[in-house]
């Protein structure tokens, strides 16, 4: 088996592991009931390190690992668009390698749009018609989401600069 | 900040639904969650209830505890019960200022709360009574038939088994550099967004630095002891379908067939 594909696999699940206890550190908690955590980092970050598949495919299993560990299935699509769509979506973090703002932000629009759905999604399904589902979901889900991207855009780019310099990126590809 | 935190929901033990194989309880669960919304009557959501209640006595767990799943939810459960109250047209039920509460209104929050609540305790059975080692390999074992269709099954799982691995040992390691940074005056919780995030610094790198070095020994330890993937690799611990199992598939479906036509 190709050395490299070891390499990758014990990365990516130990960068799954490193999101899913990340996520119990709250930097902020909102009143609304959002917070602020760290979760996204290790995947920013590899995608930053590997391109746009690896953070995909760490985005998708942490998904897949929060399905096993804690999870509230209340409509299918709801399930798809709470668990591995959001994370997996962030992994395009790795898309342009040379302009990295742009796409960690376009990464987390996408998270967004996922986060936007789903609400809308399970007040479509669960409230009376008539409510404004769309206006709700969009204030709830950005309450937490735009601190969490810059605060995630931030630390990642400069985390990535530091695992680079200790020689973490050397997969041949 | 990250005391009294409990990961996961398993509940170890030996019962009849405890023993039963992964794959036949992740079956049973995808079954009810599409029951649950076939069915869409009292009586249906009655008889799919006294079914979950039959499963949680023969798993043994206190009622009390698997309804605990559901506390999380209670804000949703009673938004949705109020809002469908007294957003439904029809006839008059009562009325506080402004809203209206109907009869019809009354009908349809009661059916979406229990639909609500059903689908949240049918779920939960399955994280509470399977380990999520276990849970992996029966997603792996069930994805495996996709594997000519270019599905990764093995490596999925394999990296799903890594994480779950090392979440405790990671965790430790994170209060570990908190509290020793915390001793030097760092400061992970007040300030503004961006000198939060400076903050993190003195956390993250060491942090970062620790777990991809541990995932290099690892994979160094995998490729000294011949790993190469899926192919021809053998387990402890093997998936076995008992009777049991085929018992309650069986069971399961028939039961759900039946109530999806009736009901």
């Amino acid at each position: 088996m190709d050395k490299n594909k070891t390499r990758l696999i014990a990365q990516v699940g130990v960068a799954v592991a490193l999101a899913t206890v990340l996520q119990y550190v709250k930097i902020m908690q909102l009143p609304q009931g959002g917070s602020v955590s760290l979760q996204s980092v290790p995947i920013i970050v590899m995608a930053l390190l590997y391109g746009p598949k690896v953070g995909m495919l760490v985005g998708g299993i942490f998904g897949l690992v929060e399905v096993l560990l804690d999870s509230y299935v209340i409509h299918p699509i709801q399930f798809l668009l709470d668990y591995p769509v959001p994370f997996m979506v962030l992994g395009l973090a790795g898309l342009w390698a040379n302009k990295k703002v742009l796409s960690i932000g376009f990464a987390y629009c996408l998270r967004y749009l996922a986060h936007i759905l789903s609400g809308v999604v399970f007040f479509g399904e669960y409230a009376p018609a008539g409510t404004n589902v769309w206006l709700y979901s969009i204030m709830y889900n950005g309450s937490y989401l735009i601190p969490e991207a810059v605060l995630t855009a931030i630390v990642s780019i400069w985390l990535w600069r530091q695992l680079q310099k200790r020689g973490f990126s050397e997969l041949a590809q | 900040m990250l005391d009294g935190i409990t990961l996961g929901q398993y509940i170890p033990g030996e019962s009849l639904v405890h023993r039963l194989d992964p794959r036949t309880k992740i079956v049973i669960s995808v079954l009810l969650i599409v029951l649950l919304f076939l069915v869409n009557s009292y009586s249906g959501y009655l008889l799919v209830g006294l079914g979950l209640l039959g499963i949680i006595a023969l798993s043994g767990m206190p009622l009390r505890f698997v309804l605990r799943g559901l506390r999380p939810l209670r804000i949703i459960l009673v938004l949705t019960f109020v809002l469908h109250l007294f957003m439904n047209e029809g006839r008059e039920l009562a009325r506080i200022g402004p809203l209206v509460a109907t009869y019809e209104g009354l009908h349809r929050g009661i059916l979406m709360t229990v639909r609500l609540a059903l689908l949240v305790l049918a779920t939960s059975l399955l994280t509470l009574t399977t380990s999520p080692i276990r849970l992996t390999d029966g997603l792996e074992a069930l994805l495996n038939p996709l594997k000519r269709f270019g599905m990764p099954a093995h490596e999925l799982a394999m990296m799903m088994t890594i994480a779950l691995r090392f979440i405790p040992t990671l965790f430790e390691e994170t209060e570990k550099i908190m509290k020793a940074q915390k001793a030097r005056g760092a400061d992970f919780e007040s300030g503004k967004l961006t000198e939060r995030a400076k903050n993190l610094v003195p956390l993250l790198v060491p942090l970062f630095v620790s777990a991809f070095r541990r995932a290099d020994e690892l994979a160094i330890a995998m490729e000294a002891r011949c790993y190469r993937g899926g192919e021809g690799r053998t387990k402890l611990r093997q998936l076995k379908m008992r009777a049991a199992d085929y018992w309650s598939l069986t069971i399961v479906s028939v039961v759900s067939l039946v109530l999806a036509v009736l009901f």
